[in-house]
Formats: C-alpha cells, structure tokens, sequence
C-alpha cells in the first residue's frame, strides 16, 4: 500500500513539472490574432534594454490588431556563448524571426541558408544613407543578409605625457598616419621602466582577427579571396606573413606583452594601444587622470594601404520565419533614421546611417571624429566566408604559436589549410 | 572524535526487545515482496537515467557515423565510418589523448598526495579546525570564473604585471611563461587544478583519518614508534579503501577536464593544453563539425570506460 | 612538557595559517576587488597591495542590484537547486538502497551501468539531449532545467556504499515488526541516514549553482534566467566592467559558503561511512 503511494507520488512530481513545464514553442499567432514577431538579441546595459522596451511598446501601439512585437534576451558572455545557442535552436528549428548576429557571423548563417536576403527592405535611396562597411559586413553572395545600426571602429590610443617625454609627435591628418616602421620605432622609443610600448592584443580570441586582419590588408593581402572559398594563398601569402613577422617583432622584442593585463594601456603600463571606439567612454568616464589622445590606425610601409577594423551587431531574418511582410514593417521600424540614432546614442557606439551624424554631432569633435573619419573612408570588415568561425579560431591560435616561437610560415600555412578543409566539406558543392 | 555511528543506539534497542519476547530469527524475507519493492525502487531512477542519460549517449553514437554539420539540421547524410577513419589519422586527436593521459598520470597522485597532507595538516582536536577545514575546501566553492581570471592573472608571463613571476624575480630566477610557454602551461594547469580539487579529497581523507582508532596509534607508540613509522604502518594501511576509492573518482574526473582549457588557454599554446573533451567541444560547437565531435566522443567513451571499469577489477582484486 | 605543547601548537596554528591564507586567496582577492573602484581592480597585480581594497565602497554591488534584477535570478537559481536536490535525494536513494539490500535479476547489471555511466561527460551529450528538450516540448521550461538531472550516477553509488554499511539485522528486525521493505526504508533507514543525504545535498547543489552551459541552451530571457547567466551577461559589453563581475561573483558565493559551514558537520561524517568499504 506505502509503495503504490510512493509511485502515485513521484509520477504525479514528474507528471506536474511536465505539465507546469510545457514550454511554449514560438508561437507565431496569438490570441487576438495578431501575428507575433519574435526577436532574439544579446542582453545588454540597462540603457538599451530601456530603450528596447520603449520601441517595442511603440510599435505595438502602432500596429494594434495586426502585429505584436517581443523580445527575448539571450546571454552573450564573451566566448560564443550567444553562438552555442543558436546553433541548439537551429538544430530544432525553433528560430525566432529576426536574430542579431554577430557581423562576421552573417555569412556564416547566409550560406547555411538559416537567413534570408533582406534587399527588398529598403529602397535604393534607403540603402545609400548606410555605411558601405556595414553593408559590406552582411553581404554574402551579392545579396544582403542583415542591417545593423552601429559600427565600431579601431584606432591608435596613446598617453600624451609619455610621448610628450619622448619626443614623439603624433600624425594630426589621416594621410599622416603612421608607418609601420614609424610604429615600431616609437614603441621601441617609448618601452622602458615598466612600461611597453604598445598593446596589440586586444583579447586572445576574435580581437586578434578583429584587430589584427588589418595589417594583412594593408600590405595588399587578405584572409580569404573574394568570394569566401580559400584562404590558401591569402592568409598565408609572402604579404600575409611579412605582417605575421611584424606583430611578432613587437612582441619578441619586448615593445609589446604577450600576456596583457586588463586594462594595461589605462593604468600606464603601455604607451599606446590598438582600442576599440568604445574605449572612449571608459577613459573619460574611470580614468580621468591619464592625459590620452587618439590617432590613426597604421599603414604598412610602402605603398600601404589605410584600413581600419569595423564590425558590429547586426539584425537578420531566419529561415522559420512564417509572416514575412510583418517582418519587414519590424526592420523598417527599428531601423528608421530615427530610430538607428535614438539606439545608437543609447549603446554609446557609431551609428551607420550617414544621416545619424547631423543629430549625433559628438562625432564630429575630437575624438569621436577619428573614429567617425576611419568608418568612411578606411573601414574594412572581416571576412564573408561560411567558414569564419574555423578561420579565426584557426588564425588565433596561428598568432598565439607564432608569438610563442612557431615559424609564422608553418603556422599561417596550417590555418589556412584548416579554413580550406572546412569549406570545401561543406560548402564546395554548393 | 569518533563519529557516533547512529545506529548502533538503535539496534541494541532492538535486541534487547527480541530476547525479551523470545522471538527467533526468522528468515522473514517475502522473495516475491522483495523483488517488487526493488524495481519499485529502482525504476524512477532508471526510467530518469535511460531518457536523459542512455538516450541522448545513443544518439551521440549514432551521429557519430553522420556528416552532421550543426548549420544543416536538415541534411544528415550517413557517412559509415569516414569519421572513425579520419579520427585515427588526425594528429589534433592523438595530442588531445596525449595530453589528457598526462594530465590524467600527473594530477591524480599530485593531488591526492597533496590532499593527504592537508588532512593530516588538520586531523587534530585543536580549536579553529573547522575554519582550516573550511578554507581548504574554499576553491570548490569558489566560482570557476574567478578562479580562471585570478590564475591567468597570477600566471602573467611579465614579472611587472604577475605575481608569480614577480616573485620568481625576486628570488633570482628568470620568469617563466606559465600559460605561454608550451612546456610549462600544462603542468601550470595541472598544479591549479590540484589546489581547487584537493579540498574535496581532503575531506573524504578526513573522515577515513577518523575511522583509525585511537588505540592503535598508541599501541605503535608503546612499541616505540616515532611519527613517521606509525604514519607508514598504521595511518596508510588504515587508508587503504579510501585511497583507492578516491583515485578512482579523481581519475574519471581529470579525464574529463574541460574547464580549465577552454577559459583559460583554448587548447594552446601550440596544442599543448588540447584535452579530449576540449576537442569534443571545439569540433562540434565552434567548427560545427558535429558528426566528428560524437566520433571523438564515442572513442572518448570507450576509453573512459574502460579505464573506470579496469581499475574497479583491480580493486575488486586486492 | 608544556613547552612542547606550546611550541607544536604555535607550529599547528601558523603553518594552517599561511597555507590556508594561500587556499583562500583567490577569494579574498574577489571580494576585495568588489569593493575596489574599477580602475583599482587591476593595478599592482605583481604585489600584494592587490589583495586590499583601496578606496573601498559597495558602489559595485549597488550597480549590480541596479543593472539586473539580481534577486529574481538568485531566486530563480535557489528554486530550481533545491527541486533538482529534494527529487535527487529522493529517486537515487531510493536506487541506491535496492543495490544494496534487495536482490533481484538485473542487480549487477544495474551497478555496473551505473559505475559505468558515471564517466559519460555532459559536453558531448549536450546537443542531442537538447534536441530532446525541444521534441518534449520543455524548451524554456522548469522541466528542462531539472528533470535531466534528477536521477545521478554518482548519486546511487554513494548512498549504496553507505546503505551497504547499515546492518542487515537491523532490517531484519524491522520486518518482524511486520514492515515491509518500503515502510522499512523510510521509517528505519531513512532517519539514521541524515549523514549521507547531507553530503549529496551539498555535492549537488555546488555543481548545480555553478553550472552555465546547459541553462544557457535552454534558458532564454529574464523569465528563468539563474544567477550564472546573469553575471555572464556582464562579460558581454564593451568594454567589460570587472567591478560589477566581482560584486556579483561574491554575492553568487554567498549562498555556497553558508551552506557548507553549515552542512559541514554531517558533511564529513557522510563520506566517512560510504566509499571506504569499496
């Protein structure tokens, strides 16, 4: 009698939490008939949360008894934790209809065919009011995949007091930006009591490629070809690894650490850095003591060509989308000149509309203006390949072996081999 | 102190009752209610463990003979045994095997032997163990994501900006590149993973130290043993079971060390720090490779296994 | 005599010191790093100065409580802790016990699969078993948090070991009393066990607290979020702020650390009476 109990017990324990737990899969109707537009974006600062909040209840003001907007707020740690979950959903089709992705990762879902083209959003005249990079960034296979409304940017941070000490002037115009010999030797000059020269490495996962990839295309190189397929005789090209060697000079020769500490470059241990756009915020905002300044990204030797790193969030459709034309009132939406400017100033990061930069006008002052400058003219995003995410992972650990002894050679040649193998097992036939 | 085993109060209760009532000992045991009971018992938990344990195990097994590519849920093309051949003749997995042995062969006696010591640092009736307990124990506690960046802090290859180094320095040696020096970073990974680990051992040792018995302890010392001698002839052979338990559990454990590699050094440098599960990991989830990571793990399995269930003969055996 | 005493004693007491000094650094530098301003967090890393909070204040803490709603995911991470626990306790105990006491066909099938399945790491099964959260249904649902992991390996084995050590006599004598084998467990054995459920609650409920990839793969939004995944949310912005991540760590280790020193009594008298007997 006790054991039958016992059973009821724990099947009706089970039974309960199946029943309380019947998850709902995304539902694309609701009750009032309105079809229902899901969107998946990273969790974020409460200003963007904040602003996402107040767009959508306007939205769904606006379009009462025809589309309800929602949101969910998946986590983004640092180390593709938003990508792992994506990959889960799509392995039960259970996609929301609009998913911001990473930039570079646009071509890696486009080709996998999970995302949708999305040219037919805007006009022609729309499209032209936004940055070519960021365009260029969701473009795979000649169509578009993705609009993003900020940008990011790369440049060169130094600490003015150690320049001034040095007797190192800084490039005022973007013509004058500096040479990669001019680099080196103002590291060289500036590496001394405790403080190296400069920090290249912004993280030791996507900042290498993030930052890096433009010394190989500033030297007339690349990571891959044009159209995503190789990256055999690109990354690895006499250029490529003349730009390998000159990273690793920086290091082997104590003007950079292998190995920096957070916030190295703030708390004056480094002279310079390679820093994100973003950087800007955090130095006025903690570090009100350290006298900096920011300058170009710099340009190899020669006939070098100027680029900067870009790259940022972007919003696309996936493939289980059912109410297409709802989706496309949603990005227009939320991608309104309008809108693209209100988000854009809540994140703190550059917009991409051109038009953004009459109302934003801190951009047109030192020192967003750098970055602004970069971002028209200079910019260059990652790679549109399918297989990004074999590339860069590749290509950090090519760096990291070469900073630790590898012959950037051997090391550069098996990356690239890894990259090609990927594509062509999965993508080749297609 | 001893630990009062709980029961002993009630059965002698019980005995008393019986020899009063006089009752013998029947063999009252209903075979058939028994065995009833037993998959009573038993079946929530194996119900449990077939749906989410053994189901999802086959389904690895049986993706690892497809192409799976995590993008394409929709073109799952069976590929015989291509991953199997590949695997076989993939250098990245034999180094992953490499390393995880020698992680597995450095870790487990470091460790334990370092947790041995521990407890008998704190086998004493002295006031204030509890705290010494507690502190040993702590790293366990201790989320993964500040034990990661405060040892990638510590390791920091500038004697400027690591402590370690920086005391290195001080002492006359020259710096070591802790995580990025091919040859140092997996013994750097196993010395770290030894120090969070041994406050678990430590305790279990601590409670196999309290199972010896005063007396013999003061038998050897009558017998004029020192320190060291009854350490060998009564603290050891009083440990026995519990060591082997413990080396058992710890040696499933370091073969499945994931953590460390992927927040601390993502394998490298130069593959140095690739473990077996790392590689599962990084094959299918970051290069999506996903029919290969469940080839890799269906080997990982059968080597795991086989391992666990050799030692358990041999300690069967003993 | 007394002055061999006295001069062991002060051996005991300074060398635990230091080399627990040693064991508890890595917390002492989280929680003195929460209280530190962020640009402090990470100067004079190659000296000891690091390890005192300089300028110290909660300023952090109060960042944390205000960027997310910390008390929603710490009660979000109790909740489903403590269900995976109390179901856990309760099915693999019960697993465990008939290993020990019952015969029946199967037996040494039963334990040679569950010493075998003890190796099985979650990693490689991550992606079917989610699959299987999607088929059911559970997707973002108390069920997937929990329900996977209610019956463990490690579990059964333990409370058999200990099961294994209560005298057969003992159950004799109950079922004389006219107990069958189900009253005999929950009214006999389970009152003198207090010792192993306290280990496994403690065991269970350290690797539950912490773990972050699998509620990232089922979790999405606020609704369920547990408290790791919020303080991964933190490492996602640009750039990432440490101050607020210590803050949070500290108060994430809070629940842990009482816990133990609470628990940590019967703890140890647990292990004692399982594994040795092999």
């Amino acid at each position: 009698m006790r054991k039958r109990w016992i059973a009821v017990l724990l099947a009706a324990a089970m039974a309960s939490s199946v029943l309380a737990g019947c998850g709902k899969t995304k539902e694309r109707v609701n009750e009032k008939g309105e079809s229902v537009i899901t969107i998946w974006s990273p969790s974020d600062e409460p200003a963007i949360e904040e602003w996402w909040i107040e767009k959508i209840d306007e939205f769904n003001q606006d379009h009462e008894g025809k589309i309800e907007l929602r949101r969910e707020a998946i986590v983004r740690a640092d180390s593709y934790a938003y990508e792992d979950k994506v990959n889960a959903a799509i392995t039960s089709n259970d996609l929301p209809d609009i998913l911001y992705v990473d930039g570079p990762n646009v071509s890696i879902y486009a080709a996998n065919e999970v995302t949708l083209p999305l040219d037919d959003f805007f006009s022609e005249e729309e499209w032209s009011d936004f940055f070519d990079s960021s365009k260029q960034q969701n473009t795979y296979g000649g169509k578009i995949y993705a609009v993003g409304a900020t940008e990011s940017s790369v440049a060169l941070y130094y600490n003015k007091d150690m320049l001034d000490e040095a007797g190192i002037s800084v490039p005022e115009k973007k013509e004058d930006a500096w040479t990669w010999s001019e680099y080196y030797e103002a590291a060289k000059k500036l590496t001394k009591d405790g403080v190296v020269g400069t920090n290249i490495i912004m993280d030791k996962g996507e900042g290498l490629s993030y930052v890096l990839e433009q010394f190989w295309i500033s030297n007339g190189t690349d990571f891959v070809n044009e159209d995503g397929s190789s990256a055999e005789g690109y990354l690895n090209s006499p250029e490529g690894v003349e730009a390998a060697e000159f990273l690793n000079s920086l290091i082997q020769d104590g003007y950079a650490n292998i190995d920096p500490i957070q916030k190295e470059f703030h708390n004056g241990r480094a002279a310079t850095m390679l820093g994100g756009s973003w950087e800007v915020a955090t130095l006025e905002k903690d570090y009100p003591d350290l006298n900096w300044g920011v300058t170009y990204f710099p340009v190899a030797d020669g006939d070098g060509i100027p680029t900067s790193p870009t790259g940022d969030w972007a919003a696309s459709v996936t493939k289980n989308v059912q109410d297409m034309d709802a989706v496309k009132e949603v990005m227009r939406f939320l991608f309104s000149e309008d809108n693209v400017t209100t988000y854009a100033k809540a994140i703190s990061k550059p917009p991409t509309r051109v038009s953004s930069y009459d109302v934003l006008t801190e951009y047109n002052e030192y020192p967003r203006s750098i970055f602004k400058e970069q971002l028209m003219e200079t910019g260059h995003p990652r790679p549109r390949t399918p297989s990004y995410s074999v590339l860069t992972a590749e290509y950090a650990e090519a760096m990291l072996n070469i900073f630790t002894g590898v012959d950037p050679q051997e090391a550069l040649d098996a990356a690239a081999a890894a990259m090609d193998k990927d594509y062509n097992k999965y993508y080749a036939q297609d | 102190m001893q630990p009062q085993q709980p029961w002993t109060k009630t059965i002698t209760s019980i005995m008393r009752r019986i020899e009063k009532g006089g009752l013998a000992m029947k063999k009252s045991i209903n075979k058939v209610s028994e065995r009833r009971a037993a998959y009573t018992f038993i079946c929530p938990a194996v119900v449990l463990l077939a749906a989410f344990l053994i189901y999802p195990s086959l389904q690895t097994i049986r993706y690892a003979f497809t192409d799976y590519n995590i993008m394409r849920p929709d073109r799952i093309v069976f590929c015989g045994f291509n991953n199997f051949i590949e695997l076989f003749q993939d250098e990245d997995f034999w180094i992953a095997v490499k390393n995880t042995l020698y992680f597995t062969v450095l870790v487990v006696p470091f460790q334990t032997v370092l947790a041995l010591a521990l407890a008998l640092l704190i086998s004493s009736r002295r006031k204030g163990v509890s705290i010494f307990r507690a502190a040993y124990f702590s790293p366990q506690v201790t989320s993964m994501v500040v034990v990661a960046i405060l040892w990638t802090v510590l390791y920091n290859s500038s004697p400027d900006s690591g402590l370690l180094n920086a005391l290195l320095v001080k002492l006359g040696m020259e710096p070591c590149g802790f995580l990025n020096d091919p040859k140092a970073a997996m013994n750097s990974i196993i010395f770290m993973s030894a120090w969070q680990g041994a406050g678990y051992q430590m305790m279990i040792f601590l409670a196999g130290l309290q199972g010896i018995s005063r007396e013999q302890y003061e038998a050897a010392s009558i017998d004029g043993a020192g320190k060291i001698q009854s350490f060998f002839y009564v603290t050891l052979p009083g440990l026995k079971s519990v060591i082997q338990y413990v080396v058992m559990i710890t040696v499933i454990q370091a073969m499945k060390l994931f953590t460390q590699p992927y927040v601390m050094t993502k394998g490298g440098p130069q593959n140095s720090t690739r473990t077996l599960v790392y590689y599962i990991y990084e094959q299918g989830f970051q290069k999506r490779n996903f029919g290969y990571a469940c080839a890799v793990a269906a080997v990982f399995f059968v080597i795991v296994i086989s391992l666990s269930l050799g030692m358990k003969k041999i300690i069967k055996a003993e | 005599m007394t002055r061999k005493k006295t001069l062991g004693n002060a051996a005991f007491y300074l060398g635990n010191t230091l080399i627990a000094l040693i064991f508890v650094s890595p917390l002492i530098w989280m929680i003195a790093s929460s209280l530190k301003p962020e640009a402090q967090i990470f100067k004079g890393l190659n000296s000891l100065s690091t390890f005192i909070p300089t300028g110290a204040s909660f300023r952090n803490y109060i960042e944390v409580f205000q960027r997310i709603n910390m008390w929603k995911f710490i009660g979000n991470s109790l909740f489903y802790v403590l269900v995976i626990i109390v179901l856990d306790l309760l099915v693999n105990s019960i697993c465990g016990y008939a290993l020990a006491k019952f015969e029946f066909k199967g037996k040494s099938l039963l334990l040679t699969l569950v010493i075998s399945l003890m190796v099985f790491p979650a990693e490689a099964i991550m992606l079917p078993m989610y699959r299987e959260m999607a088929d059911l249904g559970w997707i973002n649902s108390w069920a997937s948090l929990v329900v996977p992991f209610v019956a463990k390996c490690f579990s059964i084995y333990m409370f058999r070991q200990f099961f294994l050590g209560i005298p057969d006599e003992l159950l004799e004598a109950a079922s004389i009393d006219g107990c069958g084998p189900v009253r005999t467990f929950f009214k006999v054995v389970m009152p003198i066990s207090g010792t192993v459920y306290a280990t496994i609650f403690i065991l269970d409920f350290v690797a539950h607290w912490n773990d972050f990839m699998w509620p990232l793969l089922v979790v999405t939004g606020e609704e369920k979020r547990t408290i790791q995944l919020a303080i991964q949310t933190f490492f996602g912005s640009k750039p990432i702020n440490y101050g607020p991540i210590m803050a949070s760590l500290t108060i994430s280790a809070i629940p842990m650390l009482i816990m133990f020193i609470f628990l940590q009594k019967y703890y140890v008298e647990g292990i004692a009476s399982t594994g040795i007997k092999g």
